[in-house]
């Protein structure tokens, strides 16, 4: 027999009697209590015995309110009971029917702000609990039975209103497909039920009198006046306001390793070692904490020591002479040694050891005092500066107790931001959704590449608080957070235009390409599937090699995607790989932004979303193409300081003229190009100019066929096209007859250099003739210029003589 | 109801009463926090803000002046913790009689319409003349 709920049980009864009082109930039994014990000291005033009465009556309201706030707004679970209405949280318990079925359940469920939690954060709303909820009496007790095995599972105290939505979803059979819908998992519910678990400890917590110390607590230690003024004191913040800290498995191993490097008697100064947003100052801000924490188990030598960061920036400005500043800095230091209970932080050590703006070497001054190891002292480091600062200074990181600090994974990273987002939801006035915390994370490790998590995820939450709908931070928030500062599209295409662009991508690039239909469908193919959500998310959004001789538009595709899709020609990272022919050129390729700005990984740094066209890679040294598989597998590509630049929302888009001869062959030998497709890329692969498991990376080899006549005609109308773009502004156009057109044709035509030689023809025939138009004033404005053929005739033919006569003088 | 009163009075002389004594003890606690008596106890002698109380070489007659300056200032660390720990003490103690006060009072409250009634009955009231 499965699970029941008794609902004549005392705790169920009194969970009724506690909603059926209230909070109305509560107010109007405090104002009566307040009335009689008024009345009755007024009518004892006024010599009347009957006011004792009445004023000692104020005891029973009095009391009946006290019990309300002390059992029954909140009544705790039967610790050893197993039933479900001895461990039923009371909110849901006051709401329940004799015999409930899921739908009561459900609707209990909405009624308290427990149940509230799960719609605001999950979605998991009301109306929706009601909906997927049933009727049947039958089914209550899988649901009680779920719910016990997730609170057995998390360990809880009460069988939570989270307990009851996850039961009652995963009664669905189809909950994976309905869940999808919200962008979650079953098993996100269950972090929900964490989530709130840790809201409720966290309020508990603070609400428990803080032991610091007291009055007392820094009689024995040296007033710092300097100090105060070159820095802030943590601990006093801490024991002023105290902070959200969150107790992490990784945080804990360097908190320990901090007490214990203090407690003991070598060196005493730590350095936390880390990238930028790793925790460093968090962990200094929690160890202050646990220091002034008069609960704490510390050696006493430790306890209610104040930790001080120091202001590198005050310290500067206060002593702009290079003497000055290290008076000033001996001055400080004495005074912390003095006084006995101060720990000194360095935030940023790296400001205190090199020369630049905002920082001073003073390595000089703090190596001794750092070897001596007496005054206790933190600095916080970022990794890359440390190794700079190492093989500078070896003997000061020697003296230095190293404690590495690695980025968070993503459990650690969700509850941290969990933690954080309490106070920007209080200053913001928003709440966060899981999916918006669940998308940060993801978003932020593909895109933010100047943080470590959790500072990564943290700063995208914060910036997605401005893109709130009415009120709450979505997925959606967060979307558009990152598509704004980062200039990228990660969200599935919803906008009728974008869904309209994406639907015609063929039609719009071919405004401006003539022919190649394949190569054009190949690439619109992979736009839709990456908009479309069905695209591997671990990948580049597609990686294609053009083939094909010069001039037949492989580089007009590239350009064209990055104009109509990605908004723009500059939205295309340009590589010409003949400028990487030797294998030190990787470094070039990999170069840190900071020291080369056009680097592959720094410009994707600054433009992920965009094409990548990396333009003649037969010439490139085989270190550089194996330096590129990575890319092309999985989208990413280590910078020279080893930070993962993601490729995965750009189009890789190699070209190469490997073989160009052989296509004109073939095209000359009148076969199409999906007669000889296929056979050219064989050949091509046992012609060993490239090695298979490179050409085995990209998802299409397309190959480009050379332009005929007939195409050339359609090309001569795009630059045309051009030309009138160009003289809109002066009111003038310009048309070419038919006739004119062919001759510009048979001109232009050079079977080696596809289309390339017309726009030099049109250059010379048509831009020369509308200029000389304009200035002699022949053409008004809102006029039309006419070519002819026979004007063609004559400035080629007046070219054409120019050009003999320079080849005989050579 | 009668179950209602039952558990209201159950509650009162039961989980309410406990509820009410941790309370009183957490706030003795941070009470004692506060004034850190065990705090002040320990380092009674220790020089008062470190006011003089580093170490001092040289001649014997500079040794000599330090020596009463640390004196002076451990002297006057003394006379300011034990102000302190007299005030304490004396607080703590309002602290815990209020305290038991309090807790024996919580114990009446159900009964107090009795006692109400009785002094109605007597008819006696306070004369203010």
């Amino acid at each position: 027999m499965g699970v029941s709920f008794n609902y004549g049980a005392h705790r169920a009864a009194k969970a009724r009697v506690g909603k059926f009082i209230g909070k109305t109930g509560h107010l109007l039994m405090i104002s009566l209590a307040i009335v009689l014990a008024f009345g009755g000291i007024v009518l004892i005033v006024l010599a009347n015995p009957v006011g004792w009465l009445v004023a000692s009556l104020a005891a029973w309201p009095a009391m009946f309110a006290k019990w309300y706030v002390g059992e029954l707004s909140d009544i705790s679970a039967e610790a050893s009971e197993t039933a479900i209405e001895a461990s039923l949280s009371s909110g849901v318990l006051a709401h329940l029917s004799k015999q409930p079925s899921p739908h009561d359940i459900a609707a209990a469920i909405g009624q308290t702000n427990e149940g509230a939690f799960y719609g605001a954060r999950f979605g998991l709303t009301a109306n929706f609990l009601l909906q997927i909820a049933s009727n049947e009496q039958s089914d209550t007790a899988e649901i009680w039975q779920t719910a016990m095995d997730v609170k057995d599972e998390l360990n809880l105290e009460h069988l939570s209103a989270g307990t009851l939505v996850y039961a009652l979803v995963k009664q669905l059979p189809d909950h994976d497909a309905l869940l999808a819908h919200n962008h979650m998992e079953l098993d996100d519910i269950k972090r929900g039920i964490e989530w709130q678990e840790h809201i409720k400890q966290l309020i508990k917590h603070h609400s428990k009198p803080r032991r610091t110390g007291g009055v007392a607590r820094d009689w024995s230690f040296g007033y710092t006046p300097l100090l105060s003024r070159f820095g802030q004191n943590i601990s006093q913040q801490i024991a002023a306001g105290g902070l959200l800290s969150v107790d992490l498995e990784s945080h804990a191993d360097a908190l320990d390793q901090l007490v214990d490097t203090f407690s003991t008697s070598g060196r005493q100064n730590s350095v936390l070692v880390g990238a930028t947003g790793v925790g460093k100052t968090t962990i200094v801000h929690a160890f202050a904490e646990r220091l002034l924490d008069a609960s704490s188990k510390l050696p006493a030598n430790l306890k209610f020591r104040q930790v001080v960061m120091l202001d590198s920036s005050s310290l500067i400005s206060a002593a702009p002479g290079r003497g000055q500043l290290e008076d000033l800095i001996m001055q400080v230091f004495s005074e912390a040694y003095a006084a006995k209970n101060i720990i000194l932080c360095l935030d940023d050590a790296q400001l205190f050891f090199e020369e630049g703006v905002g920082s001073v070497d003073l390595s000089n001054v703090l190596l001794p005092i750092i070897e001596a190891g007496r005054l206790r002292m933190i600095l916080t480091m970022d990794d890359q500066r440390y190794l700079q600062i190492s093989q500078r200074n070896s003997a000061l990181v020697n003296a230095l107790n190293r404690i590495n600090i690695a980025p968070a994974g993503k459990a650690e990273t969700i509850k941290v931001l969990q933690d954080k987002l309490i106070l920007t939801e209080f200053s913001r006035k928003v709440t966060y959704t899981y999916q918006s915390v669940d998308e940060a994370y993801r978003l932020s490790e593909r895109y933010v590449h100047d943080l470590a998590m959790p500072g990564r995820a943290l700063k995208l939450l914060e910036s997605a608080a401005s893109y709130n709908e009415n009120g709450l931070v979505t997925m959606n928030s967060v979307q558009q957070a990152i598509e704004q500062t980062m200039n990228v599209k990660v969200s599935v295409a919803a906008e009728s235009d974008d869904r309209e662009k994406l639907l015609n991508l063929e039609e719009l690039i071919h405004k401006r390409m003539i022919n190649q239909d394949r190569a054009v469908s190949v690439v619109s193919d992979a736009l839709r599937r990456a908009r479309a959500g069905v695209r591997n998310p671990n990948r580049p959004i597609g990686t294609f090699l053009f083939l094909g001789p010069t001039g037949v538009g492989k580089t007009e595709l590239s350009k064209a995607l990055a104009d109509v899709y990605f908004g723009g020609e500059d939205r295309m990272i340009r590589l010409d790989l003949n400028e990487y022919v030797r294998s030190e050129d990787v470094t070039r390729l990999i170069a840190d932004g900071a020291d080369d700005p056009t680097s592959l990984t720094a410009q994707a740094m600054k433009q992920p979303f965009s094409v990548v066209l990396l333009d003649e890679i037969e010439k490139a040294h085989p270190s550089v193409l194996t330096t590129l598989l990575q890319l092309l597998d999985e989208g990413i590509l280590r910078d020279i300081k080893n930070r993962e630049v993601s490729f995965r929302d750009a189009i890789i888009i190699a070209t190469s003229n490997a073989g160009a001869e052989r296509i004109r062959e073939y095209i000359d030998r009148g076969y199409k190009l999906d007669q000889f497709e296929e056979e050219f890329t064989n050949e091509l692969i046992n012609s060993g100019q490239f090695r298979p498991e490179f050409l085995n990376r990209f998802d299409e080899m397309v190959v480009f066929t050379p332009l005929e006549k007939a195409d050339l005609l359609k090309v001569v109308d795009l630059i045309i096209a051009g030309v009138n773009k160009t003289l809109a502004l002066q009111k003038v156009s310009v048309e070419v007859d038919e006739d004119a057109k062919k001759l510009l044709v048979e001109k232009g035509y050079d079977p080696r250099l596809g289309a390339r030689p017309m726009r030099r023809v049109i250059q010379r025939v048509v831009e020369n003739n509308v200029a000389k138009a304009i200035l002699s004033g022949i053409v008004k404005p809102g006029s039309a210029i006419t070519i002819t053929a026979s004007q063609v005739e004559e400035t080629m033919g007046k070219a054409e003589k120019a050009q003999a006569i320079e080849q005989e003088a050579s | 109801m009668d179950m209602i009163i039952v558990w209201a009075l159950s509650w009162w002389y039961g989980a309410g009463w406990k509820a009410q004594l941790k309370r009183f003890l957490e706030r003795l606690d941070s009470s004692y926090d506060y004034f850190s008596i065990g705090l002040l106890l320990r380092s009674l002698f220790a020089p008062f803000r470190q006011i003089s109380a580093g170490k001092v070489r040289g001649p014997i007659n500079i040794q000599i002046r330090a020596f009463a300056d640390r004196l002076i200032s451990r002297f006057i660390g003394a006379f300011v913790r034990l102000i302190l720990i007299v005030v304490g003490a004396a607080w703590l103690g309002i602290l815990a009689i209020g305290g038991v006060i309090y807790a024996l009072l919580w114990l009446v409250v159900p009964v107090l319409p009795l006692v109400g009634f009785i002094f109605m009955t007597a008819g006696w009231v306070p004369t203010w003349e």
